[in-house]
Formats: C-alpha cells, sequence, structure tokens
C-alpha cells in the first residue's frame, strides 16, 4: 500500500459538491485532494463530445445514455428497474426509481437545472404541521448562500417571478442573468389556465404558470459574465471554448447538454486553483481509517483502476470530506463500520416520486423544442394540506411525450405498422398531432421515514470489492395522498384548456407502479436523493451538524443533499449547494485556525 | 453513380410524404441503402426496388405502392421500415415469422442505425422541431410558435 503526501482536505467525490469545496479551498491556498469514483472522460472538449456522440447513437435515450459507468465504479441505472437486476439492490416493498452517475462531474452532467431555493416553511415542517423534521437551519440562515450559490452555478430566473410562499430576497438583489424565455407552449397554457381555481385540502388554490429558476445561460445582468463550455487540456490549461454562453435550444438538458449552456460541476472543477488541486480520477475510495480512542479520521484508503487491474493507495488530510453522494456517502460510512450515535446514517431516504400527465392539446403547442421545461406549477408546494399529505410542484415539460410514450418514434411506428399510414397521410397525421403533445411532471414530496434506507450485504459486491447499495423503500399514506391530490389537480388543468387526457400508463413506457385504493399510480424517480446522513441539532437524532461536520468525527464532513433533513419539493441541488459553500467557508475558518 | 438511388429515391418519397430534394438533403440515402443490403436478406431490396420500376407511367404512385409493395407480404414489411428508419434513424427488428419465410438477418436488431441517422431523422423537421441534442435552433427560438416543415 503507497501512502500519498498529506493535504489539507482529502475530499470524495468530484461532482457539484466536491467541486465547490475544492474551488473553495484552493483557491483560499489549502491544497486538496480530490478522488473521484468514476472516469474523467467529460473534462476534456474532445471527451465531451464523445459522450454526445454515444448519446446520438444510443437506442435508448434515457438519463444515462450519455455516461455510460466503468465497471469498477458501476452505478445505477433506470433501465435495470424493470428487472431489478441493476447495481441497486433493491428489497422494496416499492421501487427506488433514480439514477445517479459516477464520473468526475457526477450526475450533474445530465441534471435538468431546476434551482428552486426551499421554501421559508419547508425548514420547519414539523413545528408548522405535525409532520417530517425541523431543519437546525432556517430560511434566513440560509439565504446568502443561496445567493452565493447562485452564482457559482449560474441562475437564470427574475425575483419578481419567485417571491410567492414567502420567498423573500435581500432589497436589490436579483438573479445573475434574467430568466430564461417561456416557451411557446408555457404561454399558450398560461393563457388557458392561469387564475384556474382548485381546492385542495380545504383551500380554494388560484393557480399560475411560473418561470423556474434555471441553472441555464441566459441573458447576464450587471456584470455577471455566464460560463459556458470548457476544454481542460491533459497539461491542465483550461481553455474556454466561446461556446454555451447562452441556452441554444438543445431540448436536451437532460441527458446532455451539447454545448454546455446548463451548468455542470466540471465547470466549477475547471475554476479552482489548479496549483493546490490534485484531481484523481477512476480513484473509488473503499474505507474510512478511524482512530479508535479519539474517533478522528487518520487516513482513507483507495482503489487505482486501469482497466481491470487495481492497486491500492491511502490519502492524508487535516480534514476528510464525503461528497460522493447521498447514496455513496453512506454507503461508504456503512462500509468503514462507522455506525454514529445516532444509528441514522444510510436512513430517511428521500426521493421525490412523480407521476406523469400527458395529453392532446386543441391547437399546435409548439412540442419539442427548446429547453426540457421552462416553467412549473408552484403554487401547491405550501399550506395548511402538509399537515394531512404531500405537497407537490409540476413540472411542464416543452419535450412532448417523449419521457412518457418515447413520442414522437413511438407515434411514427404506431401510425405505420398500426394505421397503415405512409406518404401525404402519414406527414399530415403527424403534423397536426406531435406538436400537440403536452406533458407534466408531478413530483411529489416524500417524508423522512427510517425504513427507507441505503445498507449493504457484505456478500452482494461489485468488481473492486466495494459493497453494491442495499436499498429498502416504501412511498407512505402520506406521498400517496399528496399523489392523488397532483393528479386531480393535473386533469382539472388539462380540463380547462381543453387538453385530452392521454395519460393512459399501460400504452406509455413503463414505471414502477404501487397501488393506491383502486387506483394504480405510475411513477418515476426524480433524480432527488436526500436524507441519508441528515443533520441535526444534537447526536442522538442526526449524523451531523449544521456544517455538515459528523458528531462523532471532528475532522469528517458529509456533504450534499444526504444532509436534509427533509427535502420539501425543490430539486435539491441549489440547496445542497448552498449548504456546501457554507461548510467550505466554515472549513476555510478551521484550517486557517489550525484544525 | 449508383443506380439504384434514383429509384431508392422515388420509393422513398411515396413512402414518406418528403420530397426527393428534402431526402437527398438529409444526405443520408446512400447509408440507408448499405443499412438495408446489410439487414436484408440477399436480393431483397432489389427485388423491392424492380416492383417500384414496374410501376407503369401515369398510374398514381401512392396507390400503386400500397398495392405492389405495402400490400405485399414479403417486400410491405420492408417498406414499412424503411419509413421509420427515415423518420427515425432507427431500424426495427423485422418478426421472425418474415425471416423464417424470406430467409434470415444476424443483424435484424432493433437499434438507432448511426449517430448521423439519428440526427437526420425527418420527424423532427415535420413539426418544426430537431432532434434532441442536435440543429440547435438558438437563444428563445422556443418561445415563438413552431414553424411547419421547416426542413
Amino acid at each position: 500500500m503507497n501512502t500519498d503526501e498529506r493535504y489539507d482536505a482529502v475530499v470524495v467525490g468530484a461532482g457539484i459538491a466536491g467541486a465547490l469545496i475544492a474551488k473553495y479551498l484552493t483557491r483560499a491556498g489549502f491544497r486538496v485532494l480530490v478522488l473521484e469514483a468514476g472516469p474523467a472522460t467529460a473534462q476534456s472538449f474532445d471527451g465531451y463530445s464523445k459522450h454526445l456522440e454515444h448519446f446520438y447513437a444510443a437506442t435508448g435515450k434515457g438519463p444515462e445514455s450519455a455516461w455510460p459507468p466503468d465497471a469498477n465504479a458501476p452505478q445505477p441505472d433506470t433501465g435495470d428497474l424493470k428487472n431489478n437486476n441493476g447495481y441497486f439492490v433493491q428489497k422494496g416493498p416499492n421501487l427506488y426509481g433514480s439514477s445517479y452517475s459516477r464520473l468526475q462531474g457526477g450526475s450533474t452532467l445530465h441534471w435538468l437545472g431546476v434551482s428552486l431555493r426551499m421554501l421559508p416553511e419547508d425548514f420547519a415542517l414539523r413545528t408548522r404541521y405535525g409532520v417530517g423534521r425541523d431543519w437546525p437551519l432556517t430560511y434566513k440562515e440560509l439565504e446568502p448562500y443561496y445567493r452565493k450559490a447562485e452564482h457559482e452555478i449560474g441562475v437564470a430566473a427574475d425575483v419578481a417571478d419567485q417571491t410567492y410562499h414567502g420567498h423573500y430576497f435581500p432589497e436589490g438583489y436579483d438573479y445573475p442573468m434574467q430568466r430564461v424565455p417561456l416557451s411557446y407552449s408555457d404561454q399558450k397554457l398560461a393563457e388557458a389556465v392561469d387564475g384556474l381555481q382548485v381546492i385542495v385540502g380545504n383551500a380554494q388554490v388560484s393557480l399560475k404558470i411560473r418561470s423556474y429558476p434555471a441553472a441555464r445561460n441566459s441573458t447576464p445582468r450587471g456584470s455577471y459574465v455566464p460560463v459556458g463550455a470548457f476544454d481542460v487540456r491533459s497539461d491542465g490549461e483550461v481553455i474556454d471554448m466561446n461556446l454555451g454562453q447562452r441556452c441554444a435550444g438543445n431540448t436536451s438538458c437532460t441527458p446532455i447538454c451539447p454545448i454546455q449552456a446548463k451548468y455542470n460541476a466540471g465547470k466549477t472543477l475547471a475554476q479552482a486553483d489548479r496549483s493546490k488541486l490534485k484531481l484523481l480520477a477512476q480513484a473509488v475510495v473503499s474505507k474510512i481509517n478511524i482512530n479508535k480512542v479519539s474517533g478522528a479520521v487518520e487516513s482513507i484508503t483507495y482503489q487505482r483502476y486501469y482497466g481491470a487491474q487495481h492497486t491500492v493507495h491511502e490519502a492524508k488530510g487535516r480534514v476528510y470530506v464525503l461528497a460522493a453522494h447521498a447514496v455513496e456517502n453512506a454507503k461508504l460510512m456503512l462500509a468503514s463500520d462507522l455506525s454514529t450515535s445516532s444509528g441514522l446514517v444510510g436512513k430517511t431516504l428521500m426521493d421525490h416520486p412523480a407521476l406523469y400527465a400527458w395529453g392532446l392539446a386543441p391547437q399546435p403547442i409548439g412540442a419539442y423544442r427548446g429547453p426540457l421545461s421552462t416553467a412549473g406549477l408552484e403554487e401547491l408546494r405550501a399550506g395548511p394540506f402538509r399537515a394531512k399529505h404531500a405537497a407537490f410542484r409540476f413540472d411542464i415539460g416543452n419535450d412532448g411525450w417523449r419521457a412518457t410514450t418515447g413520442a414522437p418514434d413511438t407515434a411514427v411506428a404506431e401510425a405505420v405498422t398500426k394505421q397503415n399510414l405512409f406518404g401525404k397521410k402519414l406527414y399530415d397525421q403527424l403534423a397536426s398531432t406531435l406538436p400537440r403533445h403536452v406533458r407534466f411532471s408531478l413530483a411529489v414530496e416524500q417524508l423522512p421515514d427510517t425504513f427507507n434506507s441505503v445498507s449493504i450485504d457484505r456478500d452482494m459486491v461489485d468488481q473492486l470489492g466495494n459493497p453494491k447499495p442495499v436499498i429498502q423503500y416504501r412511498i407512505d399514506d402520506y406521498t400517496q395522498a399528496g399523489m392523488a391530490a397532483a393528479r386531480k389537480v393535473a386533469l382539472e388543468m388539462f380540463r380547462r384548456a381543453g387538453i385530452e387526457d392521454c395519460s393512459n400508463a399501460m400504452e406509455g413506457t413503463w414505471f414502477p407502479s404501487i397501488k393506491v385504493g383502486d387506483d394504480v399510480f405510475h411513477y418515476h424517480g426524480m433524480g432527488h436523493f436526500a436524507g441519508t446522513h441528515a443533520m441535526g441539532s444534537s447526536k442522538s437524532d442526526s449524523v451531523v451538524d449544521t456544517k455538515q461536520r459528523s458528531w462523532d468525527h471532528q475532522n469528517l464532513y458529509l456533504v450534499g443533499s444526504g444532509s436534509f433533513p427533509t427535502m420539501g419539493t425543490s430539486n435539491p441541488t441549489l440547496t445542497l449547494s448552498a449548504l456546501t459553500i457554507c461548510t467550505a467557508e466554515h472549513l476555510i475558518g478551521e484550517l486557517t485556525a489550525g484544525f | 453513380m449508383n443506380k439504384r438511388l434514383e429509384p431508392f429515391l422515388e420509393l422513398s418519397g411515396v413512402l414518406t410524404g418528403f420530397s426527393r430534394l428534402q431526402l437527398l438533403g438529409t444526405a443520408m440515402a446512400n447509408e440507408y441503402l448499405r443499412t438495408l443490403d446489410a439487414v436484408l436478406p440477399s436480393g431483397v431490396l432489389d427485388e423491392m426496388l424492380a416492383r417500384y420500376k414496374q410501376i407503369p407511367q401515369g398510374t398514381d404512385r401512392e396507390d400503386a405502392v400500397a398495392a405492389a409493395i405495402l400490400g405485399d407480404p414479403k417486400l410491405g414489411p420492408v417498406a414499412r421500415n424503411l419509413i421509420l428508419l427515415w423518420y427515425c434513424g432507427s431500424w426495427t427488428a423485422l418478426p421472425d415469422a418474415w425471416h423464417t419465410a424470406y430467409g434470415a438477418s444476424p443483424t435484424n436488431t432493433n437499434g438507432v442505425v448511426s449517430a448521423q441517422a439519428y440526427q437526420a431523422g425527418l420527424q423532427w423537421a415535420l413539426i418544426g422541431a430537431h432532434p434532441p441534442g442536435s440543429s440547435q435552433q438558438g437563444f428563445g427560438s422556443w418561445s415563438v410558435p413552431p414553424e411547419k416543415g421547416s426542413l
């Protein structure tokens, strides 16, 4: 075993959280080692372009289609769900529907870019509604970090659209870029449904189609310069590609933005002080080694692989930061036998199980163009009904029925092989139907439930001998009732807009299902993993404190959405970025003081 | 010049509803001929093109193709697959029964033919859209009504 030189910080994972830690610490003058389990194939522009070619030629075009894993660092794939034979060992009773990627840049390489803040009330769910648990932080405390995160990742939005449900911003603040233009379909839908009154719980709510904040380059405000595509050469030189400073409507945020107008963590890594950064890809951390007396981390063990060969190494730092992903962080803690005082490592796994609703608009709305979505329905993310059932938000698609049925390909195949259309009749039928395709994703909140968990089984290992995550997951009554309420609202919107409901799951793409009363809901994961090392105010009921420091191991930090006590209805990336920046600033203070 | 190209383009035009010029504009015709040669048992493509060339001058092309090719148990499934190839850039495996009757093919599997074929799919241009990840339409283009058939 080789021991590397000693660093100020050893960071596990080169996704968004690890990249932010690396950027902040190196720029403050500290020496940082980042160990990334996956390959660094997206770091050069040529390499990134090869991923794009891979996507073009892929038959399935799901979230993972541009990003095939290395067998030494396997990852979950939604394509494995149906047969439950993938990287996740799923114990049920319900299937956990989400995936993530293990490669340099992490899952931000294929995220949608939605950068919503959590709502002020999301931080106090227990106090307000008697469910879930409170955060040890308030919106007010996190608010300055939200602003920093919005600048780090480059978020486009107008504050004027975002002041709902008690959201507040300091006087004079606005996002670094103007909102991404609403799609034509958003505008047509808004004309039809804005002001529609629906009853949820006992309250009447007026609906509004609203632009959401997105990490996609748009028209900058003030002196902000949008960060586009980059090329990190083999000698470490970073070249600005003069590409991607504006979203160009590739309709492919997921799985790959060809011009990198959408944020990915490679941009933040490229902004680190490279003279202070050592970045090792294909380096799988297998164990955290602890001093049995003090509980402090003494080193971590990692495996560097080259094809079928690998070597074992040890790295030492003054502090250690696990930024490997909510599941991978928990897995690594458990594989290192680091049970904690609370016993909560790996517990309270959450997601936003989501339903699709799809239909046919009465006139063309220009489907299949623009960023995958540009607007949402945010009105039902808050309200007294949260005492009884889950909150939810809708994502309003610009990509027709691609996700729900596989159209337009499946629509062409249906017309040709089932209806025997060809020539002008085929052309006319497709021209008159495809541009009318409407899709909503109804993402539903899920509360922390200790049953829902990541664990390990020493008999279930990958080819490097590292344990595979064992997932136990159920969707409880609270979330099921939220699904039913969400579906009802979607159908009311369809009726008001004259959209013919076509949401027949039997004719759509296969997704996991759950029976609720007489209904069967087909749901998909949103990729929103959270809760596996939740923060809290005491070591008896949480894994980390508000700085994401382990209660039991003073020089160990677990960062990312695993630290969320609850998730509300916002996509987690912006919040985890805000938390990570808070941790990075704290670490600079600690390291300066002489950790 | 490939002698099969003209009848192939003409037949493809009748099948897809796109003009010869639009099909040529994809730059995919020769690749699709090669695709068909590779996936079909020997002689089937030439038989389909010969059948097309036999259609007498002056007859309605659509009616004639429907009767002589799409209605034929051997050529019909191939012609429908050719439509999907032009529209989606992917091949759809012919049923086992077809191969039992007309000859085996080891390459008859579902899938995108190539990165170029995916990007050339006619289905996108038909609705004023574009293949995801390619042929970007420009900042804000999505906020105005779609153009029709912008091939």
